[in-house]
């Protein structure tokens, strides 16, 4: 209330102010951005849009005939984001569950900074150790000749997500207020029978937030996943197999953005993908914004 | 009843080793990485390595230019970034009262950090290289990753303004300050630590940023101190994905993994110099 009154009386007294005007400039640049990075990508995608039998919903890619089919990409990123989700949900939830209940706060506070330090590690070097170590591991493990397959990029990916959705969900598990346990506990209920019944039903909007923002981050990965995938524009055959090389929308992008002319329908292809991988990653993570929000009014 | 008491039990046992049991596979995972980033990384790394240029393609020899590039790309992009984060945030806190604007402002600083980074990429390529004709150059490079780091300094930022007492604006007021002075008397050094402590974290997240400028900023070979800001330059993360790629030569990628340790220790100098600032900024901040 004083700085709304403040600032009127200022304006009033004083129409140039300096400092205001820097700020205004600022606040409009900086929510520009946003709008002027999508517009951009809109307006490049013109090409492609605008051409007809580039077949963009098929399953062929190929530039030279003019194909451009994204169905392989596309299925190549919800196919390993599920792998990875797959395993950091469960593995992150049972570890939140652990490190919110356990009594001990050193413990705690010790694994959080453990967890800090994870999510600083930067994509490619999970990609090197992608390639160094699980590679070879998977390769040897299922017997095949390389392990460059949608599975070793689900697995990779499932890592790098784990420290993320594990902090949110514990975040989320431990603002349930304490006196909601210690009554559930006092009625003889066991620990499962609290989880389910009572931190489940409270914590619901802060795990499902975590789990969007998850989904959101393992979508746009690129680096690891482009190491580890094998780069194969395919569907898998059959369609659920694991084991098959693949494509992800975020590796296409990193291996022929480079290799593409600027302003051919090649490129305004790619850049179309893109679009489309943007108004995901964005939506998914707004409406976990309003998830966490909601829950965790700390955040 | 004695059966039902049974299974509860067995229920309870089963779940308490889940638990624990994933406790157990996220250390080892966390153990696995950063045992296997130290291990791999110190074979290759000496002060030899940190100083000499690279030869043969990354095989032998050191990571100089990539460090120096990599170094310069984050912080001259802070640089950047530092007057438009606390001019917005200052927007945010002093200048704006209505709330849909703010609400507005939050979401779109949320759209931002949601952008995949092989997007950021894509943009710089279009927008920067070729609509503006800056060509493959390193402060393209710099612009493409402060807007990366926008929304984290703003926020750190808007957060440090928003925490500062309701009561220190009005005595200022009450003093007769004018708006302008009571931004540069009170909020600008009662929100400082935000603006560090934000640029530290989001300097340490960019270093390690490959994707947004692979295709806009950086050569991988040949390239020594660039003579203008046009001029691609090497920085280590590019430099690890090349090595990577030749990943069946032993000796690159013992020079990859020298790269990445690398890498790591200086995300976590940033990261720990924004812990040791926060705690004691927040001190000297609060103290009065």
């Amino acid at each position: 209330m004083s700085t709304l009154l403040l600032s009127q009386s200022k304006s009033l007294s004083r129409p140039k102010d300096a400092v205001k005007v820097y700020c205004q400039i600022s606040a409009m640049l900086s929510v520009l951005i946003v709008a002027i990075i999508l517009g951009t990508l809109l307006l490049q995608s013109g090409p492609v849009l605008s051409l007809k039998d580039t077949g963009l919903f098929t399953t062929e890619w190929n530039p030279d005939t003019g194909q451009y089919g994204m169905v392989p990409m596309v299925f190549g990123s919800v196919f390993v984001m599920s792998i990875a989700i797959l395993i950091a949900g469960p593995l992150g939830l049972m570890t939140a569950i652990y490190i919110s209940e356990t009594r001990s706060s050193r413990l705690r506070r010790f694994i959080k900074s453990a967890l800090e330090l994870l999510t600083g590690i930067p994509s490619i070097v999970y990609g090197l150790i992608g390639v160094a170590y699980l590679n070879v591991w998977v390769a040897d493990a299922f017997d095949l000749q390389s392990g460059r397959i949608i599975l070793t990029a689900g697995i990779l990916l499932g890592i790098m997500v784990l420290p993320t959705f594990l902090t949110l969900a514990e975040d989320a598990i431990s603002s349930v207020p304490l006196k909601f346990r210690e009554n559930a506990k006092s009625l003889g209920l066991y620990r499962h029978e609290v989880f389910k019944q009572v931190i489940v039903p409270q914590a619901k909007a802060g795990i499902a937030g975590a789990g969007l923002l998850a989904i959101g981050r393992a979508l746009g990965e690129t680096m690891a996943v482009m190491l580890v995938i094998g780069s194969l524009d395919r569907l898998p055959s059959p369609l659920f197999n694991p084991l098959s090389s693949g494509q992800t929308i975020t590796s296409k992008l990193g291996r022929e953005i480079g290799e593409s002319a600027f302003g051919s329908v090649h490129f305004s292809a790619l850049v179309f993908m893109s679009l489309i991988l943007v108004s995901i990653t964005i939506t998914l993570t707004l409406i976990s914004q309003y998830f966490l929000l909601r829950k965790n009014s700390r955040v | 009843m004695f059966r039902a008491v049974n299974k509860r039990h067995f229920a309870e046992k089963c779940f308490a080793l889940t638990t624990r049991l994933s406790l157990l596979l996220c250390a080892a995972v966390l153990l696995f990485l950063l045992g296997s980033i130290l291990f791999q990384g110190i074979g290759a790394m000496s002060l030899e390595f940190l100083f000499t240029p690279a030869r043969e393609f990354g095989k032998s020899g050191g990571i100089f230019y990539q460090l120096f590039g990599s170094l310069l790309i984050v912080l001259i992009g802070a640089l950047l970034v530092l007057p438009l984060a606390f001019g917005t945030a200052l927007f945010r806190n002093a200048y704006n009262s209505n709330s849909v604007i703010a609400r507005v402002m939050d979401q779109s600083l949320y759209a931002l950090n949601a952008i995949p980074s092989v997007t950021y990429g894509i943009f710089g390529l279009i927008f920067f290289v070729n609509f503006l004709g800056a060509g493959i150059s390193w402060f393209v490079g710099s612009v493409i990753l402060a807007i990366m780091m926008l929304p984290t300094v703003t926020l750190s930022t808007s957060q440090a303004m928003a925490a500062i007492p309701k009561i220190y604006n009005e005595n200022a007021a009450a003093l007769g300050l004018a708006k302008k002075d009571i931004i540069r008397r009170v909020t600008l050094p009662q929100s400082f630590h935000g603006v560090v402590t934000g640029l530290l974290i989001s300097l340490a997240r960019a270093i390690g940023e490959t994707a947004p400028i692979m295709f806009i900023a950086t050569a991988f070979s040949g390239v020594k101190v660039p003579n203008s800001l046009v001029e691609p330059v090497s920085t280590l993360p590019t430099h690890i994905l090349e090595l990577a790629q030749q990943s069946t030569d032993p000796q690159a990628l013992q020079n990859a993994w020298g790269a990445s340790l690398t890498l790591i220790l200086l995300a976590a100098i940033f990261s720990g110099l924004a812990l040791f600032l926060r705690r004691r900024l927040n001190r000297e901040g609060r103290s009065s």
